[in-house]
């Protein structure tokens, strides 16, 4: 299975692989950062993330969380959202990035995940410019590093796959 | 020498553009790929065919297919040459030219540099050569066009849903 489900929660999952305090920038307790390794959907508002980004050893660090607002929903394939893959893939890599998908057709927010240096650029988030980003740090035991995309592939290696999930399964 | 038509390109272990170290079988990861060698950003024939790349970028990116570029330039040079051009695929760093010597592909006319000799290679996934481009001469590259035909022949040959799917 190469994606898991993510969701903020104001209390922490006894369910979930993966869990830490997530907190706003000036201090102020925030919920929980959740993330669960597993085929059914565990909330409601639960999102597919690139199965990769889940690592229980990982650090803490700090997030920008892209989420649409309240009722927006916007296509995948919008331009809007292939110019800030873009634009991902031309940047210096930041420790990991996962668009957040409840269904093959639809964007439903990123998730960007810095450390040390990287920090600094996440409030220029490419996601941030297509809906609203909350910068969060989160703390250690959720989220890992991953490689860099390879670019230049900006697409969906299968249409419930988060980008950028990099390859087909073994059957193609 | 440097691989041919057949024959199984290396999976090199080099520091990409950013200084992380990678693998070249996890860059390709499954995708027809274009692995090019250029002698370094002062190069005017590299500068011209790198804008071609970066036409096909365009192509390249809702295709399923990868490009890698590799030169001499360390991490920072590379970094900015690749910016300047708008690349979005990885390029990695041989500064201490192991893989080039590995690949046979020192340009042993320029004494200065020693860059790489320009080649480019067109791999399937598990990094057979489909087509080798002696870049020298910069007619000895491929065109745009070759390029797409060779992508085409290779994800033919890999994707086993190339005819679609009928009900």
């Amino acid at each position: 299975m190469s994606w898991h489900w993510l969701a903020l929660v104001d209390e922490r999952p006894e369910d979930a692989t993966g869990a830490a305090p997530v907190h706003e920038l000036d201090g102020t307790a925030a919920g929980f950062l959740a993330i669960w390794a597993r085929r059914a959907k565990p909330l409601a508002d639960a999102r597919r993330i690139d199965a990769r980004l889940l690592d229980t050893d990982g650090a803490e660090a700090q997030i920008s969380l892209v989420r649409p607002p309240p009722g927006v929903r916007l296509l995948f394939d919008d331009l809007a959202v292939q110019h800030a893959r873009r634009a991902v893939l031309a940047a210096p890599p930041l420790d990991a990035v996962t668009t957040l998908l409840s269904d093959a057709s639809h964007f439903e927010g990123s998730l960007t995940v810095a450390r040390g240096d990287g920090v600094a650029r996440l409030a220029d988030d490419p996601f941030a410019r297509i809906f609203p980003a909350r910068l969060l740090h989160v703390g250690a035991g959720v989220v890992g590093r991953l490689p860099a995309p390879a670019g230049p592939v900006i697409e969906r290696y299968g249409s419930a796959q988060p980008w950028p999930q990099d390859r087909f399964g073994a059957a193609r | 020498m440097a691989p041919s038509s057949g024959k199984v390109f290396p999976d090199l272990v080099l520091t990409d553009h950013a200084g992380n170290e990678r693998a070249l079988s996890n860059l390709v990861a499954g995708d027809p790929t274009i692995v090019q060698t250029y002698r370094g950003w002062w190069c005017p024939k590299e500068q011209a065919f790198f804008r071609k790349l970066v036409a096909l970028q365009d192509e390249m990116e809702v295709a399923y297919t990868r490009i890698v570029s590799i030169s001499i330039d360390p991490p920072p040079v590379t970094a900015a040459f690749r910016a300047g051009l708008g690349a979005r695929w990885t390029f990695f760093c041989d500064p201490g030219r192991v893989a080039q010597q590995q690949l046979g592909l020192l340009e042993t006319t320029d004494t200065v540099y020693r860059p790489y000799v320009p080649a480019v290679f067109t791999l399937f996934p598990d990094l057979t050569v489909h087509r080798a481009y002696d870049g020298y001469w910069f007619w000895g590259r491929p065109t745009l066009e070759e390029l797409r035909q060779d992508m085409r022949t290779i994800t033919q040959a890999v994707r086993p849903d190339w005819a679609a799917p009928t009900p």
